[in-house]
This record gives C-alpha cells, structure tokens and sequence, in this order.
C-alpha cells in the first residue's frame, strides 16, 4: 500500500529576470508502507525541496501529492497543521531543537501540540526515550549534549507522535562517522519496527542502509 | 495546546532568558514609571491648587470699595495696600484694577490711616504722594461725587440677603493692623486683625482646634474677645492649648482668646486665617477702626453658575443705596477657574510629555520584541514543523509579551513609588493617583503585547521551512 503518492511535483523558484529557477520537474515517486527509501543526489539537486514537500513544510507549483489518504496538493493550512503534527516526524540535519526547553520538553512538543498535558505527554514518551537512551539525559538543555545525542533528541520527537512516516534530511550529516552509523543502525531497527522511512542523503554509502534508493540529479528522479 | 501547558512554556521561556526579559522590560519599566510620575505631578498640581483654594467658597464673591478716586481708566500699580500704612488712603491713586484681589482681604480700606481724608485735603495728600498725582490727577477731579466718603455696612449685607436671590449666606469683614502684646512676647508686635461675623468661619471653611468661634452676641456685646490663627497662637504662646483662654493685648486694650483655629497653610486669596486674629466685627470698629473702616462684604451665590447674575443684583440694588459708586466685585470662581487654567496648561504639558514618553517607550519595546521575536523565527518554525497551528504559537508569544509588560508595568509601579518621594523632597507635588497606575499599566501591557505580537505573527505566517532557515 503506497503511503506517499506524488505525482508529476513541479517546484518553481523566482530567479534574478523573468526565468524560473525550475527545481523539481515531473516528481513521480510511491513510498510503500514499511518501507525504508534513500533519496540520494548531488548538492544543489533539489533533495531538501523535495522533502519539504513531502514533508508539508513547502508548497509544491504543481503537481498530485497523496500522503496517507490526505490529498496534500489541495489541503488547506488547518488540515496541513494537524498532517504535521499527526502524520510526519521530520528530522533535521541542524537537529532544530528549542535551546530553551531541555530535552524532555523538546521530546513531548509535538505531544502537547495535541493537547496532552505533560504528564500524559511524558508517560507517552517514556518507551521512545529508553529506547533511544536519552533517559539520563531529560532534564539536560540541547547545548549541553553532543551532536549525537541531539539527533538522537531529535528522532525522539519525530517519533513520539506516533507519524505514518519519518523523514529525515540529512540526518547523519552534521555528526562524525560512528554517530552516523549509530543514526543508521537506529533507523533500521526502528524500520523493522515497521515505521516507514524516507532518507535524503549525497552519501552513497549512507543510501546503503535504506532499501531502496532513488536518485535525484538537477531536480529529475530516477529509480535506480 | 492546553493554556496550563502554554502557561508553563511562557514561564519557562520568561525565567530561562532573564536577562532578555530584563532587557525587554526596561523600556517597559521606564515608561510606566514616567506615566505615573506625570499623571502625579498633574494632579499635585491640581492639589495644590484645590489646597490654596480650600478656604474659598466656589460660589463666594467679595464687594469691596475700593477707594474715592474710583476710576476704571486709573491704571495705577501703586496700591500694594496691604501692608502700607497709608496706601489705601491715597485719595486718588488708590484705585487700580490689579489691587482688586489684594483689597478684597481687606489691606486698602481697612487702614485707619489719616493719609486719605476724603475731604479737601485733595491737593495737598497728592503733592505728598508722587506717583498718585502722576496717575491719577485728573481723572480724581473729575470724579468729585464720589469723593463722599462710602462704607459699606451690615445693613447693605441685610438688603442683600433680603432682596437678592439665589444667595445662601453673606457676611461682612474688615481687616487692619494692629500692636500686640502679651503672652510669651517680649515686646509689641504687628499682626493683622480680621473683625468678623459668627458666620465667616462657614463662609470660609475654617475649623476650630479648641474653643468656639466669634458668636453673635460676642458681636452685640461688642465683647472684647478673639479668636487666634493657628500660627499666631504658637508665635503668642507656642500652642494652642496654651492661648485658650489666655488674654492679649491689641491695640492696649484686654481681649480673652476664645478659640484657635486649626491650621489652614497659605491660601491664594482673602485673610490667610492662619497669621490672623479674628474679633468680633462691632467690637473692631467701636474699639479698633471706628469710621475709617472699609469693609468687604462677601457674598456665598447658592449656585456657582449663578455668580454672574448674583453680581448684577447686588450691583443693582448697592446703586441704589450709593449713586455713581462703583464697587470692586472679585469673585472666588473665576480666580479658581484661573488657577485651575493655568494648572491645566501644566498639566498639558506634562501630557505631551507623557505622549512623547509613550511612544519613544513604545519604539523601544518594539524594537527590543522586535529583535527577540526574531531571533526566535527559527524555533516559531520549528514549532510549525512539529504541527504547531499560528494561533497557538501567536497564544504563546502574546502571553509571552504580557507577562512580559505585565512585570515591566509592575517594576515601573514600584519605581515610581520610590521616585515620588524624591520629587517631593525636590520640590514638586506628586500626587500618586490609583487611575495612574491603571493608565500606566494599560501603557505597559498594551504597547508590551502590541509590538510583541506582531514580529510573532509575521514569523508565524510563514511557510515552516521558511521560518526555519530564516538566521
Ligand atoms: N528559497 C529558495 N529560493 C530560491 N532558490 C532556492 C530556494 N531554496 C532552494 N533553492 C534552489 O533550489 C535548488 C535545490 O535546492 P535544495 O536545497 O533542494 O538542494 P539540495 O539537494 O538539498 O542540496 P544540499 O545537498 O546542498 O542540501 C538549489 O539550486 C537552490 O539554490
Ligand atoms: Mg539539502
């Protein structure tokens, strides 16, 4: 069952004189469920365009976007709120944590953007903390942690919420090779949990750990 | 998101940035605090001239004649009256349109000075006085029929109160100077003595410290009895308590002290209750001032819109008894209204003030809001990526922002508290009003949460990724 559906994404961009900087062309992509995609291309091809896209966080020019059974392409910004909130957790290459709310806080964010106070909001993310071994660490600020454990910080709040998928832009990019690794073994394991996951990297190596890859190169996709 | 969970991020943020707080809440403090500064000196202001008019009834207006030589062209700046012994008496230079406050208490007629004889010693009075012959010369010859010598008496005050209406109460008054002596001082002294009736101390608002007030037969009796100013009991006999009942000596001869006066301060009209000494009005003009005497006659109009028509009445019906005199009216409203005038100018200025405070204060708390909003763009995106709708993320910075102002506001109220007695020992009457810390805290949490608002809903209006790679 294709949990992503896109279909002929065109994203424009206004350039310098009357020519459009024509970023994606003609995305056509399906994510099944469960399944675990690498997005790999060259700086500058348009991956981190595209996943804002599938991300909701960018309008798309043009184009045909079903995400989970929400038609994107036509949702209105109260429907695009609660699909972020509900259906995405999306993991940054900067981690984007708030500096001023420790790591438990940062963690239950998108929780209580649904209403749950914080007690209900911490029983639900104890399991996803263990897991993620970020028990020690719940009252530390962000600046007070490595950039692993900020990733990790980071995953933890994408996937508190339960998501239909998790993207991930770059998510082993701003951290040394073993974080990285450990970035990638958590993902595997969390998509043998079943979780879908969709991963942009220019690392081929990286794209290795996903199931399968798809390439993009100056804004048109390829099956590899 | 839950308001109590909103609440706690608002208390989180606020006590983890507490010197971005601080900062943000300076502008805040200073402009409250200047607002309620302003608003005080205002109304000080406004005491202050409520305080100088305490004595004056609103409705009161003094009759007073002011001189033979009555002459409306007669510009003369020569009546200082009041304190010169033979002022009043100048036969035709004692008229002047400006001495018409300072008369009215009483220094110009109530002199008993041989200086102004209405008589034919015309001539000769005006070659002793320079300046009066310089003024007034000729306007004084031509004005011979009002060279018969005017007094006005109880009996005007009884016509008055029988054939004007609209007039609650009337008394008459007269005032001169007079040695003193006994008590505790050493030698004679000069003070000024008021005689009146039982009713001046309603018609003037006074209050007794201890003992009674002049009473009617005090008056009949032509009882040699007074009653002392607060200040001329102590000077006297250093306290109140030690003048009841004492005796001094005015003008050598006995009067017992019936009462003191409570303290009244400085008054901006009338006798300044205070330095003076009231006795009965008879027993002053048997024993004190006797037909020299220029009394004022005050009259209380019932209703203070009624002043104007009040005045034609009495001038009507005082034209009867004396043809071709004119009398000097001065009533306590208009001089109130002017203080008040003037006050309000002040009181204008200082709101200019305020408005210039208010809005370099607003500048500057939109400036520092401004700022901290926008280094905050990239957490309002990272709140939208994780579902976080406008409105909720606005909520949290609008509360965000008043909590902000709301603590600015309260620091600025106490700023104030602390600066208010420093300006009144510099000088200036502060009056610290509940309505100015009202004002001022509707200020601080207004502008505070206005420009706090606004860079948040611009940051908040943009698409997630645009707000988060906004540095
Ligand atoms: N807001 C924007 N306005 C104009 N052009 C943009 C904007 N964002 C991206 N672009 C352009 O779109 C193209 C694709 O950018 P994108 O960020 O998607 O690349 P990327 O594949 O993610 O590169 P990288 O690996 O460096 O992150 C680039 O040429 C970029 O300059
Ligand atoms: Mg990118």
């Amino acid at each position: 069952m294709a949990i992503i559906e896109l279909k002929n994404i065109n994203k424009y961009y206004d350039a310098a004189g009357d020519e459009k900087l024509h970023v994606l062309k003609d995305i056509n992509l399906e994510v099944q469920k469960g399944e675990y995609l690498a997005i790999l291309g060259p700086s500058g091809s348009g991956k981190s365009t595209l996943m804002n896209i599938i991300g909701c966080m960018d309008h798309m020019s043009d184009g045909y976007y079903c995400l989970d059974g929400e038609l994107i392409h036509e949702a209105k910004e109260k429907d695009l709120v609660r699909i972020r909130n509900e259906k995405i957790g999306f993991i940054f290459q900067k981690y984007h944590l708030i500096p001023t709310y420790n790591v438990l806080q940062n963690i239950v964010m998108p929780l209580l953007m649904r209403g749950m106070t914080l007690n209900e909001a911490r029983e639900r993310s104890v399991d996803t903390i263990d897991m993620l071994g970020l028990g020690q660490r719940i009252t530390h600020k962000p600046n007070e942690l490595s950039g692993g454990q900020q990733q990790r910080v980071a995953i933890a709040r994408a996937l508190v919420g339960e998501p239909a998928i998790l993207l991930a832009d770059e998510p082993t990019g701003a951290l040394d090779r073993n974080s990285g690794l450990e970035v990638l073994k958590l993902f595997k394991r969390l998509n043998d949990m079943g979780n879908t996951i969709v991963m942009i990297t220019h690392d081929a190596d990286v794209a290795t750990h996903a199931q399968r890859t798809v390439k993009i190169v100056d804004g048109e996709i390829f099956e590899l | 998101m839950k308001t109590s969970e909103l609440l706690r991020l608002v208390f989180i943020n606020i006590t983890q940035n507490k010197f971005k707080t601080i900062m943000t809440s300076i502008g805040i403090i200073v402009g409250a605090a200047t607002i309620v500064m302003v608003i005080a000196i205002g109304k000080g202001g406004q005491a202050d001239v409520a305080e100088q008019f305490k004595n004056l009834n609103a409705g009161a207006i003094d009759i007073s004649y002011e001189g033979e030589g009555t002459d409306s062209s007669s510009g003369s700046s020569s009546s200082e009256s009041g304190g010169m012994p033979s002022g009043g008496g100048m036969p035709s230079g004692g008229s002047s349109s400006n001495g018409s406050s300072s008369s009215s208490s009483g220094g110009g007629g109530g002199m008993p000075s041989g200086g102004g004889p209405s008589g034919g010693g015309d001539s000769g009075g005006m070659q002793m006085f320079d300046f009066g012959s310089m003024f007034g010369s000729s306007s004084s010859m031509e004005d011979r029929i009002n060279q018969e010598k005017v007094t006005l008496t109880e009996d005007d005050v009884d016509d008055i109160t029988t054939f004007v209406g609209g007039i609650s109460d009337a008394t008459i008054t007269f005032t001169t100077k007079s040695d003193i002596e006994g008590g505790e001082l050493d030698e004679a002294a000069s003070y000024t003595i008021a005689g009146v009736k039982s009713n001046y101390i309603t018609i003037s608002n006074l209050e007794m410290t201890v003992g009674d007030f002049i009473t009617d037969s005090d008056d009949e009796n032509k009882e040699k009895v007074c009653i002392l100013g607060a200040s001329v009991a102590k000077e006297i006999f250093g306290s109140a308590i030690d003048a009841y009942g004492s005796v001094i000596y005015i003008d050598s001869r006995l009067y017992v002290v019936n009462g003191v006066l409570e303290e009244m301060g400085s008054v901006a009209s009338g006798i300044s209750p205070d330095e003076a000494i009231f006795i009965p009005y008879d027993t002053g003009i048997k024993y004190l001032v006797g037909d020299d005497v220029n009394p004022t006659v005050t009259v209380i109009a019932e209703d203070v819109d009624n002043v104007d028509a009040v005045i034609e009445d009495v001038t009507n019906l005082l034209t009867e008894s004396y043809p071709n005199t004119e009398f000097t009216y001065s009533d306590a409203g208009s001089k109130m209204e002017a203080a008040s005038a003037s006050n309000d100018i002040l009181t204008m200025l200082l709101m200019a003030m305020a408005a210039i405070v208010f809005i370099v204060g607003g500048i500057g708390i939109m400036n520092v809001l401004f700022v901290s909003v926008k280094e905050r763009t990239n957490e309002i995106g990272i709140l939208k990526a994780i579902g976080g709708s406008q409105r909720s993320i606005m909520f949290e910075f609008l509360l965000e922002a008043a909590a902000i102002s709301l603590i600015g506001g309260t620091l600025g109220l106490l700023v104030s508290l602390v600066v208010a007695p420093v300006a009144e020992t510099l000088g200036a009457s502060v009056l610290l009003t509940p309505s100015a810390f009202v004002i001022a805290m509707i200020f601080a949490v207004g502008t505070g949460t206005i420009f706090g608002i606004y860079p948040a809903y611009k940051a908040s209006a943009l698409v997630p990724v645009e707000a988060l790679s906004a540095e």
